[in-house]
């Protein structure tokens, strides 16, 4: 059966412009730490690839080979001792197509980060930060299990929703939102029955299964 | 794999995600060694996705000696839906429903949480009225989350009756929403730009006679239960977590406070009012569950005060409920009706909705009940999400 | 039913008196798997309360009930936990699919989510709603009971 391959009209590879004509009324101090970055920046200069400024928020864009010390760094030096929030993105990119996303929260300076790590679609590995915040662990797990990011170090790399059997990514682009059928076993409907591997048998033809036949 | 029933024992399902998740529960913390002898050895037992005391669906992969449990591996995804896919098909403001359903206690948290992220994404302004609303709401629906779980919480214990106290109270808030909003629980009532709807005179009559008979109740449920000697026995000691393990693990909301860390986004970012608004924060130390189930039970009060001075605010405060902008907030259903620029930009908001510039990205966190609810979206310029990434409180 | 009283005698069938013993004891089994459960709660609860039509205990353990409430959507994942459950309830069962999720996958249209539990299940009722009211799942308790009214289980091919 061949595929149609996907058209999107849009892709976010143009940089996000900074809000300067007006203010955002929901933007926050919180989001902007210059202190931090600017000492990133002196730290880890060459490995730092962006930083960008969003609605007030600072996005630091980090080579992935030195998320690690990135983390230490902040979680030793500027409080970042809470992580808050670890996930992936699929820019659906030619190059670059992954993106980790992370959000530490220093609670005593009252102030939050977002750190990013792009990756390429051959290679979809990043080393772990489980070490540094053992938070990251199941949010590891959860981006293995959507788009198939590798966490090198990670204790236990299982998938975190779908079942082990289940041998796709569901939120890379590419993945159907209906499912891909044949991928996911159902149970029979009767107690002999074949086992139904597909997400839609209705859609197949099989039927429900009825108790008691419709009132003709 | 076999299709049979479970009278022929032939019938097994994901093997190959039970066999990992067993092969976890050998290597987790501690080694096992194998034994003959049977009162040596211990049992691995499934507490399964269905079971009475897993409100909703939960496994632990356990293992057991004798009663107390050595190491437990938790098995989730029993209610994966794929939300965050759906959310790319659709427009931001046709989400709002599937957001309802994330955290079904306190629907109106989430969709107040959506709508902030997304008028944080868009930069859209709203009225102070529609935010006193909203403020006033998620905080109703912060006290029916942690009515529900002191109702099943003491009744799993065995107290029948707090159960049947705590939903009669529920169904007075069902009341209140049902009056607000149309629909129980699963409200949907804020929208971009604003809330759907104001508070008739009705629902304000309703909530104003909700909160003094409420926290008269909850002032004779807490000596009834907190100097309960069997119920302080049951949950004193058990479960503590200190305050280094609750921020190592990424623990928010009430539970954390109940480790010692006094977060709370109300105070730490604040939303709509808050930072209006008088209110405390519930702390404890000790981090066991007699501290969360203090915690929350405090919380609950906070909220009545806060709905108390929402209401006041409310009674003076005259204004819109949305956004004047079209392109940014659905029209008044006057316009609609009765003007021919109201139904093309209601049309134009239903069918396109509110684009954001392309390639933003914001996240907004909220203090839901069960804690921090995020989320982080991407916006490719149309009216769908590009990203919508769903930061869950618990983890 | 046919009432001699003042013999203290009563002609009926045996269809008629177990039919009605069954159907005002119904005891559900929930399984609350998201949203509906809490309906289902409230269905339970002291407002519009279950326990008058019988359904006194929701029990838990699928050897002590008759009926089956799935409350929620049902992934692929708890489908296979779901069907094994029911296989293990005792004959005569029932089951109810509550919601528009346990219908027909509801809102969610997406790769988790079975689009009905009747694709596994044999389902007696349907409630649409999301969440249904809880006097909707009553309407569904009681059309259960209509149901369980007009079976013939007693003298089936002859046997009896």
């Amino acid at each position: 059966m061949g595929h149609r391959t996907l058209d999107f009209l849009f892709s976010p590879v143009d940089p996000p412009k900074p809000s300067a004509e007006r203010k955002n009324p929901l933007a926050k101090d919180s989001t902007f730490d210059s202190d931090a970055v600017t000492a990133l920046q002196d730290e880890f200069g060459e490995h730092i690839a962006d930083v960008t400024l969003y609605a007030n928020e600072h996005t630091v864009y980090v080579d992935r080979e030195s998320i690690v010390d990135l983390c230490t760094f902040l979680k030793d030096r500027f409080g970042y001792v809470y992580l808050s929030d670890l996930g992936g993105i699929d820019r659906f990119t030619e190059e670059q197509r992954f993106e980790v996303l992370y959000s530490l929260i220093a609670m005593e300076r009252g102030k939050r980060i977002r750190l990013k790590v792009r990756l390429d679609e051959e290679d979809p590995v990043v080393p772990s930060i489980y070490g540094v915040y053992p938070a990251a662990g199941w949010n590891e797990r959860e981006c293995w299990d959507m788009f198939g990011i590798r966490f090198d170090g990670h204790p236990d790399l299982r998938r975190m929703f779908m079942p082990e059997d289940f041998e796709h990514f569901p939120l890379r682009k590419e993945f159907p939102s209906l499912g891909i059928p044949g991928s996911l076993p159902l149970p029979s409907q009767t107690d002999d029955g074949e086992i139904v591997k597909d997400p839609f048998p209705a859609a197949h033809g099989s039927k429900p299964l009825r108790r008691t036949p419709f009132p003709e | 794999m076999e299709a049979r029933t479970d009278h022929n024992e032939v019938f097994s399902f994901w093997p190959k995600h039970n066999e990992r998740l067993f092969a976890r529960l050998e290597s987790k913390h501690l080694h096992v060694e194998p034994s003959t002898d049977p009162l040596e050895a211990e049992m691995s037992l499934n507490l399964g996705p269905q079971h009475p005391a897993t409100h909703g669906v939960l496994r632990c992969a356990l293992k057991l000696d004798g009663e107390n449990i050595k190491t437990c591996v938790v098995d989730i995804g029993y209610l994966h839906r794929g939300i965050e896919k759906l959310a790319e098909n659709k427009t931001y403001q046709e989400f709002m429903p599937y957001t309802d359903r994330m955290d079904y206690l306190a629907p109106y948290s989430n969709n107040v949480a959506f709508c902030l992220a997304v008028e944080k994404l868009a930069g859209i302004e709203v009225p102070l009225r529609a935010q006193y609303i909203r403020t006033l709401m998620s905080e109703l629906s912060r006290i029916s989350s942690h009515l529900l779980w002191m109702g099943t919480m003491v009744m799993d214990s065995g107290a029948l009756s707090v159960f049947l106290w705590t939903f009669k109270h529920r169904e007075v808030l069902y009341s209140i929403f049902d009056e607000v909003a149309g629909a129980r629980f699963t409200v949907s009532h804020s929208r971009i730009g604003g809330v759907a709807g104001d508070l008739s005179q009705r629902a304000v009559d309703l909530i104003e006679d909700f909160l003094p008979k409420f926290s008269e109740e909850l002032d004779e449920w807490m000596p009834f239960l907190n100097r309960n000697r069997i119920w302080v026995d049951r949950i004193q000691g058990v479960g503590v977590i200190t305050k280094e393990e609750a921020l190592a693990i990424g623990m928010t909301g009430p539970n954390l406070r109940a480790s010692g860390v006094k977060f709370d986004i109300r105070r730490f970012e604040p939303y709509l009012v808050y930072d209006r608004l008088e209110f405390d924060i519930p702390t404890r130390e000790d981090g066991d569950s007699l501290a969360r189930y203090l915690v929350r039970q405090e919380e609950m009060k906070q909220s009545v005060r806060i709905a108390r001075q929402c209401l006041d605010a409310l009674a003076t405060l005259e204004g819109p409920i949305r956004v004047d902008n079209a392109k940014q907030g659905y029209a008044s259903k006057d316009e609609v009706y009765y003007s021919m620029e109201g139904m093309i930009h209601d049309f134009v908001m239903t069918d396109t909705g509110v684009c954001p510039p392309k390639g933003a990205e914001v996240y907004h966190a909220i203090e839901a009940p069960k804690g921090e609810l995020g989320f982080f979206l991407i916006s490719d310029g149309t009216g769908s999400p590009w990203r919508v990434r769903i930061n869950s409180p618990m983890n | 039913m046919a009432f001699d009283l003042k013999d203290g005698f009563m002609t009926t069938t045996l269809d008629t008196v177990v039919n009605w013993a069954r159907s005002n004891a119904v005891w559900p089994m929930p399984m609350g798997l998201a949203c509906c459960a809490i309906e289902m709660m409230a269905f339970a609860g002291p407002k519009a309360d279950a326990s008058r039509f019988g359904s006194e205990v929701f029990r838990f353990s699928p050897r002590q009930s008759d009926l089956m409430i799935v409350a929620g959507w049902c992934s692929y994942k708890m489908a296979h936990a779901i069907r094994r459950i029911w296989d293990q309830m005792p004959d005569p069962k029932w089951c109810i699919a509550m919601g528009a999720c346990a219908s027909t996958g509801g809102m969610h249209r997406c790769y988790g989510v079975v689009q009905g539990v009747d694709n596994f299940l044999p389902v007696d009722v349907y409630i649409p709603g999301c969440p249904p009211r809880p006097e909707a799942v009553l309407h569904a308790l009681m059309d259960i009971q209509e149901k369980i009214r007009n079976e013939h289980t007693v003298a089936i091919d002859g046997a009896v």
